[in-house]
């Protein structure tokens, strides 16, 4: 089943072109890894997927839904039942500790539950880190208090855009790893950004872009 | 989880928290002690007017027979103390009676006074003190009172048009008086003879008699309701205007306990009063609502100062599913803080500062008001929650995916 549907999808910033007739369906359980050179535009998709951004054309599937035709309101409520972010910068909040930050997106979506966060936390091999501040953690650990986080409330679909951009080829696996295990555990879609050829290929298939369009779309072979 | 965020938000900024606690709270502070100062202001102005003169004015009651017939009437001097016992006999400050006679021979007007007379007011331990020196301070006499009955001051004008002296001596109403003064009232007494009021009744055969009497009263300033005409009200009108300190209604009732008199209130004077009053009420109301204002503003700035430092917190939320609403709610729980915090603060604060204006203005203290605390209180979560609107507006714009942008 398709979980994401995309239909000439365009979007200009002005007179800048981000998105020139996208059309793309992605299947639930699919990971797939969009790649392509810095303003091919795919970091537009991902925020045109994720209810972050709204097209200047065309229309976009989840679940059936043209999420498109959403308020503010219920993209915000599509954005917590639906979707989890995981973004290049571990975007924390700083004041609050590791545990506090995977309880914030429960606090957004229904009932902070501090046992749950933690288990998530454990999960991600952070059980040791459970009451430390963004500050006191490795990129890695962040990231992975990142992947916690978004995945806490069980979405459908995991938006990546460059999640291992700012760590080393050691924990950029070790995030891969982790996301993977959990991918083959709780069976989400995955879209996942990157330019980096290494990321890519952990996917199911790759779709390449460049200046706004899909230029490729194929399996990934292993 | 709202508390854990609002406290850490807190411990995390706490100088630009503070700063905004700071802000609530000197403007809680200014508008509470300016409040408390406009509670105060009437009665406390009003008797700094008081110096102004009297303003009430009680004659006899002309009837149609006396009138045509041209029959000088008198008011009896025993009835004065009785304006002591009116419902607002607290605000009466001071009386002065006149008896102006005529001395025929002399073609000149004299005019009989108190300078300074206490009044055994029945039941009331402390005299009542009346006369010129505290109603029409503003007399002003080269020489001295009359002390004896055989003393006398002159008008100023009266004095240069006689060639009069101190110590010179004058033939009035049959009896030889030596001038211990001359005095100057910018009025019409300016062009008399001034003695002793019980000297000139005595000589005059009007032993007990005034011709007017002038009151100083503290008065509520006039207002619309006040100038209805009390023929005219309903019972339920009448009792408000009656029990309400107006300059008619004290009026009314110094009419009523004086037999046979007409008091009226000096139009000038009252209605000085009553405006002085109101525009300085009214610049109280403006300051206070200026200083609310600079205070909102302080809170607006720092807040925005704030969530610039947050744009990335907030659209984070946003892009984890924080809607409308619950961001609202971040934002507005903090300002209700600082509103709190600041209101009590503030409170706290203008028991100094009011203190301080009433030293510095009137010489005495002002009433502390304890009426004041949940006004204060309300005031400053009012000036937080409008400082608030712009910076949640502004946040509530935020678009993560702009602000969290990785390309």
């Amino acid at each position: 089943m398709k979980i994401i549907r995309v239909e000439g999808l365009s979007k200009n910033y002005g007179t800048t072109t981000a998105l020139r007739g996208v059309d793309l369906e992605i299947s639930e359980s699919e990971w797939v890894s969009i790649v392509g050179p810095s303003g091919s535009g795919k970091s537009t998709l991902l925020n045109i997927l994720g209810g972050l951004d709204y097209p200047t054309e065309g229309k976009v599937f989840i679940n059936g839904t043209d999420i498109n035709s959403l308020s503010e309101d219920e993209l915000a409520v599509f954005r917590r039942e639906t979707i989890g972010f995981v973004f290049q910068q571990s975007h924390l909040i700083p004041y609050l500790d590791a545990t506090e930050n995977v309880m914030l997106a429960q606090y957004f979506h229904s009932i902070p539950d501090r046992e749950e966060a933690e288990e998530a936390l454990r999960r991600v091999g952070l059980g040791h880190r459970l009451h430390h501040r963004p500050s006191q953690l490795s990129g890695g650990e962040q990231q992975r208090v990142c992947i916690a986080r978004a995945l806490i409330n069980n979405p459908s679909i995991l938006l990546a855009d460059e999640p291992t951009g700012n760590l080393d080829r050691k924990n950029t696996r070790n995030v891969l790893e982790l996301l993977k295990t959990l991918h083959t555990q709780e069976h989400f879609t995955v879209v996942l950004v990157t330019h980096d050829p290494y990321v890519a290929e952990w996917a199911d298939r790759l779709v390449h872009m460049e200046d706004g369009k899909v230029i490729s779309d194929e399996p990934v072979s292993r | 989880m709202l508390f854990n965020i609002i406290k850490r938000s807190f411990i995390n900024q706490k100088k630009a928290m503070a700063v905004m606690v700071i802000a609530v709270a000197v403007g809680t502070a200014i508008a509470a002690s300016l409040l408390s100062l406009s509670m105060d202001i009437s009665s406390k102005i009003a008797k700094e007017l008081r110096s102004f003169g009297a303003n009430i004015l009680v004659q006899p009651k002309v009837t149609a027979l006396a009138g045509i017939a041209g029959q000088k009437r008198y008011l009896d001097e025993k009835d004065l103390v009785k304006v002591k016992t009116i419902f607002w006999r607290h605000n009466i400050l001071g009386l002065v009676p006149f008896l102006y006679v005529e001395d025929e021979v002399q073609g000149v007007k004299v005019v009989g006074t108190w300078y300074k007379q206490p009044l055994k007011v029945p039941g009331e331990k402390k005299p009542f003190e009346t006369g010129i020196s505290n109603v029409m301070p503003w007399w002003q006499i080269q020489g001295r009172w009359p002390e004896k009955n055989n003393e006398i001051l002159v008008g100023a004008d009266l004095a240069d048009r006689k060639g009069l002296r101190l110590n010179d001596t004058v033939q009035l109403l049959g009896k030889e008086f030596v001038v211990t003064g001359i005095v100057r009232t910018g009025g019409k007494e300016d062009n008399m003879f001034v003695g002793e009021l019980s000297t000139i009744q005595k000589l005059s055969g009007l032993t007990g008699k005034v011709s007017r009497v002038y009151i100083s009263a503290l008065t509520t300033p006039m207002d619309d309701f006040a100038y209805k005409d009390p023929e005219k009200m309903t019972r339920k009108e009448y009792e408000k205007w009656y029990c309400t300190g107006y300059v008619t209604s004290i009026a009314k009732q110094v009419e009523e306990v004086i037999a046979g008199s007409v008091a009226r209130p000096i139009w000038p004077v009252a209605q000085t009063e009553g405006k002085v009053l109101n525009r300085l009420k009214l610049l109280i109301y403006l300051l206070t609502a200026v200083s609310l204002l600079s205070a909102a503003l302080g809170v607006s700035t720092t807040m925005i100062m704030s969530l610039l430092r947050r744009t990335h917190e907030v659209a984070l939320m946003k892009a984890i599913g924080a809607d409308r609403i619950k961001t609202i709610i971040i934002f507005l729980t903090e300002a209700l803080i600082i509103g709190l915090a600041g209101g009590i603060i503030g409170y706290i604060l203008s028991f100094g500062i009011s203190q301080y204006i009433g030293y510095q203005v009137f010489g005495t203290a002002l009433k502390q008001r304890f009426v004041l605390l949940p006004l204060s209180i309300g005031a400053s979560v009012v000036i937080a929650v409008l400082g608030a609107y712009l910076p949640i507006r502004r946040a509530l714009g935020i678009k993560p995916a702009v602000v969290l942008k990785g390309e």
